[in-house]
Formats: C-alpha cells, sequence, structure tokens
C-alpha cells in the first residue's frame, strides 16, 4: 500500500506547488479612459439614457481587461442587453416607490419596511449577479449567501449595534466582510475566510484617533483662515475674492479629510482580508496597502475632483486601481489548473442595478 | 508570415487550462496552433464571436465550443470583423468628439435638469386624477399632523372671521370653496407659518394669525400665495422633479464612487433648492396678480414678507425657528422689490 500514500502524497504536493508568485497588474491608462467616460456620457445623455448600459459594460470591461495576474486578464461578462433590461425593471420599481413615498406617506411607511426586508435579497442577488459575471482563465466565481445570514449581517446587526452606542459596530462590521468574502467561489473551488474582530476595532481605534488629530489641525488651519478674513474684509479690493475662496476651500477640505479617514480604515481592513483569505491549493493573497499612501491618494483625487468639476474623475479612478492591484500580491499553486467552471445559469441584472439606483452601497474591496 | 501569424493564449472550455499559442487565418477557417506545431482547434471565422472592440483592451475570439483565444497584442483588430462593431471605439478615440463632450456635457445637463424635466413634471401633472391627488394630500396631513401640528388655540370668533375671507376671496376668484379649504393649527415646530398641500387644503398656524392680526391684507396675501402653489401643482411637481432628477443623474453617472457620489449628492439637493425658489417665485406672481383682480394692492404681498422678515431679524438672536419660513424662498428684499414694482400687464 507504500506506493498509493506516496503518490497520494505526491499529488498533495503537487497541487501546493508555487507556479506563480507576483504583484497584481493594471493597465490601464487616464488618457484611454478619459475618451471612454466622457464619449459614453455624453452617448447616454443623447439616448436618453440608453446607451449607459453600454457604457457601464465597456467601463467594467477596459478595468477587469486590465487587470491582470500572471498576465491572465480577469473578463467582465455582462451584455449590455442584460444590464439594459435590469436597469428598465429597477428604475420602474424606482418611481413606484419614490411616487408612494412622497404622495401616499402611509402606505410609504410600509412601503419603506418592505424595502428593509428586501434589502439583503437585493444585495445577495446582486453579488451573485458581479461574481457570475466575473471571469479569470475561462472560469467564473459566484456567490452563494442565503437570505437569513445576509438579513442578520445586513440588517439586524447594525440596528442592534445603534443600541450598544455602536460598540458592536466594528464587530457588525467584520460580520458583514467575512459573510461578503466567505460565499464566494472560484470555478468549484470556495474560499477560505477568517477574519478577526480585533483588528475592526483596532481599525477602528485607529481611524478615530486620526479624525481626533486631523480636527485639531483642520480646526487650527480654519480658524487662522477665520482670521485672516476678518482682517482682510477691512481690504475693500480682496473682499470678494477672499470671502468667495475660502470658505469654498474649507468645504472641500473636509470633504477631502473625510476621504482621509476613509483611506485609513479601507486599507487596514483590506490588508486584513486579503491576509486571511485563500482558495485552498489555488492561490492565496497579501496585500501590503500602506493606509497613509492610500488615503494620500484619496484625499488628492478628491481635492482634483473637486476643482476640475469632475474632468479628474477617469484619472483618478485609474490612479486608485493602479495602487491597489501594485499593493496586492498573489500566490498561485498548481491546483489552480484544475478548476472546472460551475453549471451555468439565467442571471438577470435587475438586483444589480437596483443597488445602484437605490444607491445600497456593497463593494468588495 | 508573422503578420498572420497572431501570438496569443488560448482557454479551455469551462477550465482554468490554457495554452500559448498561434493563431492563422486563411480565408474563411482560423486555426490555432501551440509552439510545437500541434493543432489546437480550426473553425470557421463565421462561428466566432469577438466583443465589440474596446481601447486598451485585447480583441479575443470565442469559439462555439466555450474555448477563447487572447491575443497577447491588446492593440490587434481582427480583419474580417465587421465596420459596425468597432464604431464605439472609434467614438471613443476621437479627438474632435471628447472635446464636444467635455463642453456638451454640461450644457445637455443644465438643459435636462432645469428645462427638460421641470417640463415634463409640468405635463405628467395633468395625468394624477384628481381622486389620487386628494388622497396623496390627506395622507400627508396625517403624517404632519401627526408629527408636527397640534389643535388650535385660536378663539372660534377670530377663525370664522378669517374663514369668512377666505370664502369671500374664493368666490370672487372663481375657485371652488370644496377644493380649497383652510385649516389652523398650533405648531411649535412650524413656527409662524403657512403651507399649501397638493389637493388644497391651506394650513394656517396660529403663531401666523397671532403676528399678522393687525394685518388683515397681509395675511390675505399670504393665503393667495399658498393658493399659487395649489394651483400651480407645485408640491406634485417637485416630488416628480426630485424623483425624475435622481433617476437621470444615476443613469448617466452610473456607478460612482466615494467623494464624487458625495458631489453629485449635494449638486442634486442644490437643484431641489433652485426649483423651490422658481416655484415660490411663481406663487408670488399669483398673489400679486390675484390681489389686483380683487380690487387691493401689491403692496400688502411687500408688506406681508417685510413683516415677517422684520420679525425674523428681531428674532434671529433668539429662536433659529424664524429662519425655516424663509430658508427655502427667495430673498425676501428680492420678493419685496418684485412686489412694489409690481405693474399688471
Amino acid at each position: 500500500m507504500e506506493p498509493t500514500t506516496v503518490q497520494n502524497e505526491s499529488t498533495a504536493n503537487e497541487s501546493n506547488r508555487i507556479i506563480f508568485q507576483g504583484r497584481v497588474q493594471f493597465g490601464g491608462q487616464a488618457s484611454e479612459f478619459f475618451g471612454i467616460w466622457s464619449v459614453n456620457i455624453l452617448l447616454s445623455i443623447l439616448t436618453l439614457g440608453i446607451y449607459s448600459a453600454w457604457a457601464k459594460v465597456r467601463t467594467y470591461r477596459y478595468f477587469y481587461s486590465n487587470t491582470k495576474i500572471d498576465g491572465h486578464s480577469f473578463d467582465y461578462l455582462a451584455t449590455p442587453m442584460q444590464i439594459l433590461k435590469g436597469r428598465i425593471l429597477a428604475i420602474v420599481v424606482f418611481i413606484i416607490y419614490s411616487l408612494v413615498v412622497q404622495f401616499l406617506p402611509v402606505i410609504g411607511l410600509l412601503f419603506a419596511l418592505g424595502f428593509l426586508f428586501s434589502m439583503p435579497w437585493i444585495i445577495n442577488q446582486g453579488l451573485r449577479f458581479n461574481m457570475r459575471m466575473t471571469r479569470h482563465r475561462n472560469v467564473r466565481f459566484a456567490f452563494s449567501g442565503n437570505y437569513g445570514d445576509a438579513l442578520i449581517n445586513f440588517v439586524l446587526l447594525p440596528i442592534a449595534s445603534v443600541f450598544t452606542l455602536y460598540l458592536l459596530l466594528p464587530y457588525a462590521l467584520k460580520r458583514i466582510d467575512q459573510y461578503l468574502h466567505e460565499n464566494i467561489s472560484y470555478g468549484n473551488k470556495p474560499i477560505n475566510v477568517n477574519l478577526e474582530g480585533a483588528t475592526y476595532y483596532m481599525a477602528a481605534l485607529i481611524t478615530i484617533g486620526v479624525a481626533i488629530g486631523g480636527l485639531v489641525i483642520f480646526g487650527i488651519f480654519a480658524g487662522s483662515v477665520g482670521a485672516a478674513m476678518s482682517l482682510t474684509s477691512f481690504d475693500v479690493d480682496n473682499f470678494n475674492i477672499s470671502t468667495l475662496i475660502f470658505p469654498l476651500m474649507i468645504v472641500a477640505l473636509y470633504v477631502a479629510f473625510l476621504t482621509i479617514l476613509r483611506g485609513v480604515y479601507v486599507s487596514i481592513i483590506r490588508n486584513h482580508i486579503f491576509n486571511s483569505s485563500e482558495f485552498e491549493d489555488v492561490a492565496s493573497f497579501k496585500s501590503d496597502l500602506k493606509p497613509a499612501d492610500y488615503a494620500l491618494v484619496l484625499f488628492t483625487n478628491a481635492l482634483a475632483i473637486i476643482f476640475t468639476l469632475g474632468l479628474a474623475y477617469p484619472w483618478a479612478k485609474i490612479r486608485r486601481a493602479r495602487l491597489l492591484a501594485a499593493a496586492t500580491e498573489v500566490t498561485i499553486y498548481a491546483g489552480a489548473l484544475d478548476i472546472i467552471d460551475t453549471a451555468e445559469e439565467q442571471q438577470s441584472s435587475f438586483a444589480e442595478e437596483a443597488a445602484n439606483v437605490f444607491d445600497i452601497d456593497i463593494s468588495l474591496t | 508570415m508573422s503578420k498572420h501569424h497572431i501570438k496569443g493564449c488560448y482557454y479551455y472550455p469551462n477550465s482554468s487550462q490554457h495554452q500559448h499559442c498561434f493563431a492563422t487565418i486563411n480565408k474563411s477557417q482560423i486555426q490555432l496552433i501551440d509552439t510545437q506545431q500541434n493543432a489546437l482547434l480550426s473553425t470557421f471565422i463565421t462561428d466566432c464571436q469577438i466583443d465589440s472592440p474596446l481601447r486598451g483592451v485585447a480583441s479575443e475570439l470565442s469559439f462555439a465550443e466555450g474555448g477563447r483565444f487572447v491575443p497577447d497584442d491588446i492593440n490587434h483588430r481582427w480583419a474580417f470583423t465587421h465596420k459596425k462593431t468597432g464604431m464605439s471605439e472609434r467614438l471613443e478615440k476621437s479627438k474632435p468628439l471628447i472635446v464636444a463632450s467635455i463642453i456638451l456635457i454640461p450644457l445637455l445637463l443644465w438643459f435636462i435638469l432645469y428645462r427638460g424635466i421641470p417640463a415634463i413634471a409640468v405635463y405628467s401633472v395633468g395625468l394624477a386624477s384628481p381622486a389620487t391627488i386628494e388622497a396623496m394630500g390627506e395622507q400627508t396631513l396625517n403624517v404632519i399632523e401627526k408629527v408636527a401640528l397640534a389643535p388650535t388655540q385660536l378663539p372660534d370668533e377670530t377663525q370664522n372671521d378669517i374663514q369668512l375671507t377666505w370664502l369671500q376671496m374664493l368666490d370672487k376668484l372663481h375657485l371652488d370653496s370644496a377644493r380649497y379649504r383652510l385649516s389652523f393649527y398650533q405648531s411649535d415646530y412650524f413656527s409662524a407659518n403657512a403651507f399649501a398641500l397638493p389637493h388644497g387644503r391651506v394650513i394656517v398656524t396660529d403663531e401666523l394669525v397671532i403676528f399678522l392680526k393687525d394685518k388683515p391684507d397681509a395675511l390675505r396675501a399670504i393665503l393667495l400665495h399658498e393658493i399659487g402653489h395649489v394651483e400651480y401643482h407645485h408640491g406634485i411637481r417637485l416630488a416628480a422633479q426630485a424623483t425624475a432628477s435622481t433617476i437621470v443623474l444615476a443613469i448617466i453617472f452610473g456607478d460612482l464612487e466615494g467623494i464624487t457620489e458625495v458631489v453629485l449628492g449635494s449638486s442634486s439637493s442644490f437643484l431641489q433648492q433652485a426649483f423651490s425658489r422658481d416655484m415660490e417665485r411663481e406663487a408670488d406672481k399669483y398673489a400679486i396678480e390675484k390681489l389686483i383682480t380683487l380690487g387691493y394692492s401689491n403692496h400688502d404681498f411687500a408688506d406681508a414678507i417685510q413683516a415677517l422678515q422684520k420679525k425674523l431679524d428681531e428674532q434671529t438672536q433668539l429662536d433659529k425657528s424664524w429662519l425655516k419660513y424663509l430658508s427655502t424662498h427667495p430673498s425676501s428684499q428680492e420678493r419685496i422689490d418684485f412686489a412694489r414694482q409690481y405693474t399688471p400687464q
């Protein structure tokens, strides 16, 4: 029997042999994407929104196809018609919902309650769609979360955390991330995710620390600007310019300040998620995104978008994607060559589009 | 030869396996050959599918059995594709069109949001049946009653006097008194205020009646202003416009992230402010016109605003709630000037 054991061992060794280790590559160019973005918006307006489904597919394809691991790109598979149908249905539902809420407040209250309970379903269906539409090396991803878990994680725990003076919130956020990621599979290979609550509490404390530090600096800055303004207001010539620009700058800085906090928190959590996830014998991940780097990129992106009245958006989006890719290392094992794509099923984009119109923000880091 | 040998990668159907290879095309057939010169696949070009070309993205061939060939060169485009499929890519590369987009997008957005949507809202108001509007109005009132209104404390005599003026006014303006109803409520939340619900019920707070008790002409002007809101269907139009602009912005800009969403969100609330200021002007004009029709003076309206503004100035330090009535309205001075200088056409 010994030869068989040896062979078993050797196949085991074979499947966890490293066949690639390296950073994720992102090849998108701001100048290229600017053309795609601006022309697509124009076409969307000129076609009364119909082309927006094509625009979405083209934008997603651009980012997916330009993201490569070991030279193999991701693919976005949704078709414009699929998106268009889901979008139209989502808009019809949204119109009915808004009209009822605004005009028939009593029934609207019931609707709002119904919305709360349909949210887990929308989130699940949206993730299912997005995962099915993501492919790498001819194998698609899948998402298998169920309604009960989504209800607990997205509705009940966040509500409960309010009653604990938000002390439960980091734990609730951990549960959400755990749920979002542990239900992903690549073809027939499920992922293993092991997130730790301690990291979420630490991330929350660090973010609060940065917020307090930032507010002190911001306060000093705003104070000195205020003082400068009251001094210059005696100067009639400068009066108009300073009264216009300084408040604008303070608002811009305030918004940008929030993005710094987001950058700090997200980068700590992202590193934790990537470092605690693996497809056994297929791929493991390492993320070493530096909070300071990410916060700086988000901060400067925000300022650039505000001061160019939105024109810097494509540049900002490309720049962020490039930073995230460069901070991610993927190790691929020999088992990656044996993955089989699972059965196909019809997918509706309704939930994904509903999540967009109703502004339910769920994104995988 | 190399021109017809396209280097790339073949992905096997439904599998993570792949193979570096070359594609060769002769006439109507395409063949994949691996580095050892073994044929991997041979198929008719007509059986291949190609996604719409996209700048910076390799143009891949999908075969009927589920396999794919992805060229290494992202700029490679297949000669046999129809001209039509490359249209979007050509537009996205066109410098004149990109420049035109930058100029046209803000202009078109302005046109849609400030002209198109309000015009559609005016039209769509006609589609709502009076019964629906009645139900909407009463439901809204129920909710506001529970949240912010208390039964009136005004003496019956005062109420009857104002109701009488109200009915006389409706009669002279040929307005339906079954539709236009006047109600009094005490409200700490609204303070001195008046507002109209879409189905024709006008609510006046005790605080406003007491404040204007020596100025019946001013109160009449304010009531006419509220009737103006109902006549022009402002409540319904504003709600329809809010919904429509949310949808338009969501469709056109699609999935935006973080900061951009914040910027867009605040601009759409500025939009609501602008809409509601336009509507206040419309209602002001209605009130002034009807005052003149009824044989009163356009100055009554100016007096009403002036009195409220004066009270506001006095109270600003003490009580912020006075700001509420005027915050969604155009600047008081502008409205006073408009009323004083009004000349009937």
